[in-house]
């Protein structure tokens, strides 16, 4: 894709650095060196900046040969009675042949965002929720409601792309953003998100009573307190009049910024408020929508591929193990905990590492060093990723297959 | 290399082989003539006695894409009916399967220990069609395809609409969009679902009927089917428009249905699991049969195809892209858990588990009107059989359902353990025809591969893709169209006595007819301005579907 005025070391490329998939991010590649000069944030330009360092295989620390390193990940595999494949940092393709490897190993299945992505999954499968996606949000979303987020720390051109423009069905002067939760700047998103911003500072862990409230004054219930957490309750029915009068009321909430013990009933409000808005009984003249928000490490492509591979969503196993596979492709600066027991890992060639590793293989990160394909946090797109830079790592695929030889 | 499967005794209606023995030979993969003397027979199969088809074509089965998946998701428990033994109805048998959400592996599995080697997603939502392209890409065993849903994405609909200052466009421009659309989705038909009425939903419009408009575009379904069903005939694509009907499931439809028809203007039009679309009104329960008025109308339009989706009991889950419909129905969910979305301006899904009790006045007569479809529709060429996997039951009931429509006395007994209101309400035990293997094998083979222009499948003659299945007959139609002896894939045998002998990966098939490129012009704009991707990555390329050489695209064209 080259636009007139694009040059020949210039392309649009999709940056996976969040779950947004941007595909608009104009890269310059000059010496193989990127700099991303449009369409930019903090993230992309960081993924995209990453140093391409020629680091080799290792075996307990030590550079060796690939094929070195693959027959000594093979060995540990097979002497492992169930291994357990962690991270999972990696596109669909990765993604596939890591669910094979597991197969044949007796292996577990664990993402390094198990933890949140459970809550979502807890919600799904207890009473299903009703949703929408990122360009309905855009095109038709008046009154948007954050809860227990500010949306931008996990994606930072959230509002600039789906709020701050105007779309088929309303205007951007014409939308309205309440934010509910704590360490939000009012002040900051009026300036960087939409003038028409609006705060209910609540204290996280206060989550649950306060959504709980909305949910019952959005169902038409009458309190008889007058604050709740903290929060007055006249505040909350004055959200909850936005939502009933809005056209296309959108609740959105990020699962990892609930952290708290039974977060998933918090989130569960949050769609049964949304159910009620649609309820046809209910005394209002528009539509709701949840929109779960916050994927990113490829965590929405491994869950989606699991699910049809598996029958099952990836869940938050922690299984038992005896060895360790840690893959991470997009996040360097994310490591494992520490443990005891053997480990491989198939990462990005910046891996930083918490102890060192029984093998460590480079591969190539997709978006980057290879093409590739993910899942956007709406699991609704999903993207083509390029190819952007010159170099010889081997796919997380091609290492699978060869490591699978040996077994 | 040359394979010979001799003295079979074939049905393979797209050439009127109507229990005919005939051998057949089979070279790279493709049924050949009769070779010269010279060349050498490497391996033969004495097929004596044994009933010959086609690889079998289900023409509409949801076996991939975001609901799909939402499905599996949304059930970790079905993962648990895999073991079921038990008969979940009165009227089960030991081959009722009641996995309604199978892996991708599952699905092309269960496909081929049937006999059958191809199956298409009816319902692809273009923007998530990279999703149902890698979900077929990891089944194995079948061809696959799929038809791309147009109809109610904002940019059709502006296309048509009146509103603004142009004036709605030219027929050209949704014909070369149609065409555009088939391209970038690489899908093989056009499907519109509850026209107008997925956009209608997002603007809090809870119901839309035939000539009722869509309150912001000011358009009608009838408006849309007609221009769709325009721009898939011009188009010259052999599938026609896949059409599922507004007022899904509810009482009293059967006159929408009747109306569709009657809005196709002559042109090819094919209404789906229709079934689901004939009721009426009579009775206490103000819900009866207008199978017979269905099947009337369908008898006398000869222009008009449709596919049943047969309801068996059991549970099941049923994935539409029907977000209206499906968040009205979401009160009988059971488990009661459902999942209703808006989609990217393009489309919108929902997900409701349903649970078919034969004890249930509603469910007991849903079964009936299915078959009282079957049987009362005279053209098996313009009749298909499907359950709407998993929608109306999963498609491993296949060889359940063959039973009901090859043999009375089964059926009878079957409908005499309905509940007894809904047994009152049906003139089932009335009808007493009883499908041939010839009409089965037009329903599931040849008719089928007609209907979406397969150029190479759905036959036996010489040039055909050699997907062939191998059965023993007997008494129990259920049992041997559950276990063939024998399937072939691609020349290659891979299922004996009803068990998998190899793996291997079907082709995918897609249409390409021609269109004027002009059309991303406007497009590029439409994207740019209220899309969230770019135009370029809404397109899948060949080579997504290669996929490393697993993959592979057929193109069909019209007449070949």
């Amino acid at each position: 894709m080259m636009s007139a005025n694009q040059k020949t070391n210039q392309c649009i490329a999709t940056c996976p650095a969040c779950g947004l998939l941007c595909d608009d991010v104009l890269l310059e590649n000059k010496h193989n060196k990127l700099q991303v000069l449009n369409n930019h944030c903090a993230k992309s330009i960081a993924f995209f900046g990453q140093k391409l360092s020629d680091v080799s295989p290792q075996i307990a620390g030590k550079p060796t040969t690939l094929a070195q390193a693959i027959a000594q990940a093979a060995q540990l595999l097979k002497q492992a009675k169930q291994p357990l494949f962690s991270g999972l940092s990696t596109d669909v393709a990765g993604f596939r042949a890591l669910y094979n490897l597991s197969q044949k190993t007796n292996g577990n299945l664990q993402h390094m965002h198990a933890q949140s992505m459970a809550r979502n999954m807890n919600v799904l499968q207890c009473t299903g929720w009703q949703t929408t996606t990122l360009t309905e949000v855009k095109n038709r979303a008046d009154v948007i409601v954050c809860i227990g987020t500010d949306i931008v720390s996990h994606h930072p051109r959230f509002f600039e792309r789906f709020i701050q423009k105007n779309g088929m069905f309303i205007n951007a002067n014409q939308r309205e953003l309440i934010f509910i939760g704590e360490n939000i700047s009012l002040q900051k998103l009026k300036k960087d998100a939409l003038e028409a911003s609006s705060l209910l500072a609540c204290r996280a862990a206060n989550l649950p009573e306060v959504t709980l409230v909305l949910r019952a004054l959005v169902a038409g219930k009458h309190l008889k307190a007058t604050t709740v957490a903290g929060v007055k309750v006249s505040d909350l029915q004055a959200v909850a009049d936005k939502l009933k009068n809005a056209k296309y009321a959108v609740l959105a909430w990020v699962a990892k910024d609930l952290d708290f013990p039974h977060a998933e009933l918090t989130i569960q409000n949050i769609t049964e408020t949304v159910a009620i808005l649609n309820n046809n009984a209910s005394n209002h003249s528009g539509r709701a929508a949840g929109l779960p928000l916050g994927g990113s490490d490829g965590d929405t492509s491994a869950n989606n591929a699991n699910t049809w591979l598996s029958g099952l969503a990836l869940n938050d196993s922690n299984a038992a193990h005896d060895c360790v596979v840690w893959v991470n492709s997009f996040s360097p600066e994310k490591s494992l905990q520490k443990s005891n027991k053997p480990l491989i890992v198939l990462g990005n060639v910046n891996s930083q590492f918490e102890q060192v590793p029984d093998v460590f293989i480079p591969i190539a990160t997709p978006g980057l060093d290879c093409s590739g394909t993910l899942f956007r946090v709406d699991s609704a797109v999903i993207l083509p990723l390029k190819k952007v830079r010159e170099n010889d790592l081997l796919t997380l695929s091609e290492i699978v297959r060869e490591i699978e030889k040996l077994l | 290399m040359i394979t010979l499967l001799k003295n079979g005794k074939l049905f393979d209606p797209a050439r009127n082989k109507n229990g005919v023995v005939e051998d057949i030979y089979i070279r790279d993969g493709h049924i050949i003539a009769k070779p010269a003397g010279a060349e050498k027979i490497s391996q033969t199969y004495d097929l004596k006695g044994k009933i010959v088809m086609a690889g079998a074509i289900d023409m509409h089965s949801h076996i991939g894409g975001g609901k799909v998946n939402i499905a599996r998701m949304m059930l970790p428990e079905f993962r648990e009916t895999i073991k079921y033994s038990e008969p979940e109805a009165h009227i089960c048998t030991p081959n009722c399967a009641h996995n309604a959400t199978p892996t991708t592996t599952e699905t092309g599995f269960r496909y081929i220990e049937m006999g059958y080697t191809a199956a298409f997603e009816p319902a692809i939502l273009p923007i998530n069609a990279r999703q149902a392209h890698l979900e077929m890409a990891d089944t194995p065993m079948i061809d696959k395809g799929g038809y791309a849903m147009l109809g109610n994405d904002d940019y059709f609909l502006r296309l048509l609409s009146p509103n603004g200052s142009k004036k709605s466009a030219d027929q050209k421009a949704i014909n070369d969009y149609v065409a555009w659309t088939l391209h970038a989705t690489q899908a093989i038909g056009i499907k519109v679902v509850n026209p107008g009425g997925i956009s209608a939903f997002k603007f809090n419009q809870r119901r839309l009927n035939l000539d009722e408009n869509n309150v912001h575009y000011q358009v009608t379904p009838r408006d849309i089917l007609k221009s769709l069903s325009r721009a898939v005939n011009a188009l010259g694509i052999a599938k026609p428009l896949h059409v599922h009907c507004n007022n899904l499931g509810a009482a009293g439809n059967f006159q929408t249905t009747l109306d569709t028809m009657q809005a196709s203007d002559g042109v090819a039009m094919h209404l789906t699991h229709i079934q689901f679309h004939s009721y009426g009104l009579e009775g206490d329960k103000k819900f009866s049969s207008a199978a017979a008025q269905i099947a009337e109308a369908l008898n006398k339009n000869k222009h008009i195809t449709a596919d049943v989706g047969q309801i068996l009991f059991g549970q099941t889950v049923t994935a539409s892209g029907d977000s209206m419909m499906q968040h009205l129905n979401a009160k009988y969910a059971n488990p009661k858990k459902s999942v209703i979305m808006d989609v990217e301006c393009d489309a919108g899904c929902g997900v409701v588990p349903f649970k078919y009790r034969d004890q249930n006045y509603v469910n007991a007569l849903q079964w009936a009107i299915g078959l009282e479809l079957f049987l009362s529709v005279t053209d098996p060429w313009r009749i298909f059989l499907t359950t709407d996997h998993p929608n109306g039951a999963p498609f491993t009931s296949y060889p359940h359902l063959i039973r009901l429509l090859m043999d009375k006395t089964f059926r009878n007994e079957a409908f005499a353990k309905l509940n007894l209101d809904a047994q009152a309400m049906s003139n089932l035990p009335s009808l007493t025809r009883e499908y041939s293997l010839y009409e089965i094998a037009i329903m599931t083979r040849a008719g089928a591969a007609k209907l979406i222009g397969l150029n190479n499948c759905g036959h036996l003659g010489a040039g055909a893709q050699a997907d062939i299945t191998v059965y023993t007959e007997q008494a129990n139609k259920e049992a041997m169209f559950a276990k063939p002896d024998y399937v072939f894939k691609n020349g290659e045998l891979v299922v004996k006595d009803g068990k998998i002998v190899k793996v291997v990966w079907g082709a995918t098939h897609v249409t390409k007819p021609a269109f004027d490129i002009g059309v991303e012009k406007n497009l590029k704009k439409y994207f740019d301005k209220y899309h969230t991707i770019q135009l370029d990555n809404f397109k899948i390329s060949n080579n997504e579907i290669a996929d490393n050489g697993r993959g592979k695209i057929v193109v069909n064209t019209k007449g070949e």
